[in-house]
């Protein structure tokens, strides 16, 4: 059930009506978002609901017992949660890639075997579900959020179905106070959800859909049948894709979790307008590299040691990170790059200390196109794809894909990150003091000019593979 | 510039963190109620207490005084009545909306049940669809949607000056 579709739209109305009518008893209300969170994730495949309990249980046990235990046996039930969420992850995500890479190897060295491969189907939303487990039991560990007070609050923060199945990765001590007591809707928040969700469907329905079906599939999956320009634009464009695609669905998530009561942090902060990579990453998908900040870089020991260590760790984190979205070489290649690039920032900030050395434009011209660059990878299913592609951007033939609607679209998509930083927030303090009759035709009129350009179907938000 | 600063505890530090953000991303949100800075106080009161309140002057016509004797104003809301007006007009606001749809663009539900496996519930909502959408073609009510459309699937058509059209599928 993806967000932009008629069926969400009348679960929406379902669980929203239901949801306030029980404003008066809390529990019941969680109970209730519970309920239609695991109907909502069972739209997918219903047996992995049983996976969502199963690790709902044992991070909240895990978390329980934590809290219970004295100081050495803390920090090794934190290692048996940690590992028992990464073995979930690793089992359903990388079986598969991890079994074909040593079967080749063993191959290589002649000692071929029929290694045990299965079918494992991936869950939907998996990599964020566990990471927010993860959060959870590191967390009560340090001591950051104190554990929950049922197992009912730890299964909704793990099933809770705006963020389940692409983010953001919602931290306990972001969301457990928020259930403690009936959440209170204020008309800022609720105008503020709404147009959320109305510019989130924008992005993903028109731009992202447009781009994506008209451009991008079609020149990524045969490159050598384009010239320089329509793969230049199939570059730029999947750049825009997949940020409307992936801001869109967090914030329709951020608009629907607030038109139940709850808020969510935010997730994207015009990232194309960053002017090097390290500020890419505090504006690109925030609750992930928040995350991989403060479980996987802190850890490894971050800035402590010195240059060095930290520029190692970046660089493991960023491998990592890219490894996160998916059991392929070409997203380790994807982290790498990321992950190489930072380090040479970081070298040439200790070497020049903090004077500005390139101009802002020029950073912002480079890191973007070194952004494409890893886009490119990103993408592509193979390096053999991606090497295709940086061929064909040296190759000469007629303009055959772009057109200039899709222009427009793309050169839009890059626009938006120059309009003012929080444009939303500002147009929903406006249109607060409306009446509820003007507001909502106003919001049935956008819905109306959406639904009528928009292409048949709905594609599944890229971030759902991971 | 490294971040090698710790916290307290001496395992965590306390700030930056390099490359990642700096600060937890904020919520787009206004701060829960209950940590919302105290409201401001009322201004100085200009009360005379030697004056009676019957002499002081009025600007309201006795039509107004009458009105405000005859209704007086309900007394201010407390929190939850505040909440509870706050829901009614957000849930007033969603089902304007949904009203706006079902009229102007009365043929989704159309379009859901026709890509839909045959079922009762598609076979009806399709049934129940045909019969609406048809009832507000007399009132040319789908023309909104339909002009947009049109406009739409032209400028898709458009190509650069020398650019070949669009191949055609047989």
């Amino acid at each position: 059930m993806l967000f932009p579709t008629l069926a969400f739209g009348v679960f929406f109305l379902f669980v929203y009506f239901t949801a306030w009518s029980l404003d008066r008893e809390n529990g019941r209300r969680k109970l209730f978002l519970l309920l239609a969170s695991w109907f909502f994730y069972a739209q997918w495949d219903w047996r992995f609901v049983g996976l969502l309990i199963l690790s709902a249980v044992l991070n909240w046990g895990v978390g329980a017992l934590i809290a219970r235990q004295p100081g050495a046996r803390k920090a090794w039930l934190v290692g048996l949660g940690v590992a028992v969420n990464l073995l979930i992850l690793g089992f359903f995500k990388y079986y598969g890639f991890f079994i074909e890479q040593a079967g080749e190897l063993l191959m290589r060295f002649g000692w071929e075997r029929d290694l045990p491969l299965l079918q494992v189907v991936l869950p939907v939303g998996i990599s964020f579900f566990t990471f927010q487990g993860i959060s959870y039991v590191v967390d009560v560990h340090r001591g950051k959020t104190p554990p929950a007070k049922s197992l009912l609050d730890v299964m909704l923060l793990m099933s809770f179905f705006p963020h389940l199945v692409a983010g953001p990765i919602v931290r306990a001590s972001d969301l457990l106070p928020q259930f403690d007591r009936t959440p209170r809707l204020t008309r800022e928040m609720a105008t503020h959800g709404l147009l959320l969700i109305v510019w989130g469907l924008f992005k993903k329905t028109v731009i992202a859909s447009e781009i994506s079906v008209n451009l991008v599939d079609p020149v990524f999956f045969d490159p050598s049948a384009y010239g320089a320009v329509d793969i230049a634009a199939a570059v730029y464009g999947y750049a825009v894709q997949i940020y409307c695609d992936f801001s869109a669905y967090s914030d329709m998530a951020i608009g629907i979790a607030a038109l139940l009561g709850y808020s969510f942090p935010r997730n994207f902060d015009q990232p194309y307008r960053a002017s090097s990579m390290q500020s890419f990453w505090r504006r690109w998908h925030i609750s992930l590299s928040s995350w991989l900040r403060d479980y996987l870089y802190v850890p490894l020991g971050g800035g402590r040691k010195g240059l060095v260590s930290s520029c190692i760790n970046v660089f493991i984190t960023m491998v990592l990170g890219g490894l996160w979205h998916g059991a392929a070489w070409t997203f380790l290649a994807w982290g790498a790059l990321h992950g190489g690039v930072q380090v040479i920032e970081r070298l040439g900030r200790a070497a020049f200390g903090d004077r500005k050395v390139i101009p802002t434009v020029v950073g912002v011209l480079v890191t973007f196109h070194i952004v494409c660059l890893g886009w490119i990878l990103f993408r592509a299913e193979s390096f053999d794809m991606a090497m295709a592609m940086l061929q064909g951007l040296g190759r000469i033939g007629p303009v055959v894909m772009l057109t200039p609607l899709l222009l427009m679209l793309i050169v839009g998509g890059l626009a938006m990150h120059w309009l003012p930083p929080r444009a939303i927030e500002g147009v929903a303090e406006r249109l607060k003091t409306a009446p509820s009759i003007t507001l909502g035709l106003l919001i049935g009129a956008a819905f109306l000019l959406i639904e009528a350009v928009r292409p048949e179907g709905v594609a599944p938000f890229i971030y759902f593979q991971f | 510039m490294t971040d090698d600063t710790t916290g307290k505890d001496g395992e965590t530090p306390a700030t930056p963190l390099e490359p990642f953000p700096v600060h937890r991303p904020e919520s787009p949100f206004p701060p829960l109620y209950e940590s919302l800075p105290p409201p401001p106080e009322d201004p100085p009161s200009d009360w005379i207490e030697t004056a009676d309140a019957h002499d002081l002057p009025t600007r309201d016509n006795a039509l107004t005084a009458l009105g405000r004797f005859a209704f007086p104003p309900a007394p201010p809301l407390d929190d939850e009545g505040v909440a509870a007006r706050d829901r009614r007009w957000t849930s007033r606001t969603i089902l304007m909306t949904a009203a706006f749809l079902m009229v102007f663009n009365a043929v989704s539900p159309l379009n859901w049940a026709r890509q839909q496996p045959p079922g009762w519930i598609p076979g009806t909502v399709e049934q129940l669809s045909e019969v609406w959408v048809a009832q507000l073609a007399v009132f040319g009510v789908d023309m909104p949607r339909q002009g947009l459309r049109e406009m739409w699937m032209a400028a898709r058509q458009a190509r650069f000056i020398g650019q070949a059209p669009e191949p055609t599928t047989p």
